[in-house]
């Protein structure tokens, strides 16, 4: 097992964080972190940062929009 | 009521079925009925969704909603086009997108749109050198943990909107760099210069925030006094 490096790995958390590398890529960076601190305290910052900015948003349609989105739809059928 | 002469003949029936005009006509009623309890199972649950989204684009609840409306309204007109099988989510936050960008950028466009993507990062009041001598990351982690939501919001709102939104697509709806691509009409590449960005803007405004507010696991003495 070779160590990829600090350097790959920093250049390559937010890729590993949003799952968009490759397999083997993706495998490199996990193994790395396993071993280095610093690269994992900075992907924990990332990690967090995805987290919270998922909670913020949450946010639920007023109650009658459904209601005034569905008689919309019925109109459009209706003068078609 | 000017039929019930002919319910003499269907008396367990108010529609007339027996003349191929009345079957036609049945037809096609069920037929326009399956669309819509179709569209209604299938998009109708991206609804608080989109209204998050929407709130991320027009910054106000009002808006959010007409556009989530009218982001409906579109889909509606057009889901004899799409495919089933495809993603459904994705082509829903195509339209919203286009709708909003149609109906309501124009009115809210701030100067830098449009060349957003060309700019440095100090430009964008990016303070990456600051932050980073500020405290350790694990302690950077735990402040950022401890912000409430409304903090998360009002940074969000603050970064440029592209930056926003492709922060909002990848980190909140999950959606591929492809998706996202292909939702914001622009190459790969460029979704994730707009992601790095718009999350390096949004960690070096809540860590602001947080050392402002005095939430931070740093350590005593840090706490700068209070901007403004």
């Amino acid at each position: 097992m070779t160590d990829c490096g600090c350097d790959k790995a920093k250049a390559e958390l937010e890729e590993y964080l949003h799952q968009e590398l490759a397999e083997q890529d993706a495998q490199d960076i996990a193994e790395h972190l396993a071993t280095c601190t610093d690269c994992t305290e900075e992907h924990l910052v990332g990690l967090t940062l995805t987290l919270k900015v998922q909670k913020a948003c949450q946010e639920k349609a007023p109650a009658d929009l459904r209601d005034q989105v569905l008689l919309r739809l019925r109109d459009m059928q209706s003068s078609r | 009521m000017t039929n019930s002469t002919e319910d003499t003949t269907a008396p367990n029936t108010t529609v007339p079925t027996t003349t191929a005009a009345g079957a036609t006509a049945q037809a096609e009623a069920d037929a326009k009925a399956d669309v819509r309890a179709l569209f209604e199972t299938q998009a109708i649950p991206f609804m608080d969704q989109l209204y998050a989204a929407g709130l991320r684009m027009t910054r106000n609840p009002a808006d959010a909603a007409d556009l989530v409306q009218e982001t409906f309204v579109k889909a509606f007109a057009a889901f004899g086009q799409f495919q089933q099988g495809t993603n459904l989510k994705a082509w829903l936050y195509r339209i919203l997108t286009n709708t909003f960008i149609n109906n309501y950028r124009k009115k809210q466009r701030d100067p830098y749109q449009g060349t957003i993507d060309d700019l440095e990062d100090w430009q964008l009041g990016g303070a990456e050198s600051v932050t980073q001598g500020r405290s350790t990351r694990s302690a950077e982690a735990e402040a950022i943990d401890h912000l409430p939501d409304s903090a998360v919001k009002d940074a969000l709102q603050a970064i440029p909107e592209d930056f926003r939104m492709a922060v909002y697509f990848a980190d909140v709806e999950g959606f591929s760099y492809q998706e996202i691509a292909d939702i914001m009409k622009t190459p790969v590449g460029t979704v994730m210069s707009r992601l790095h960005r718009g999350r390096r803007l949004l960690r070096d405004l809540l860590a602001d925030y947080a050392l402002d507010r005095g939430i931070s696991a740093a350590g005593p003495a840090t706490a700068r006094s209070k901007k403004k």
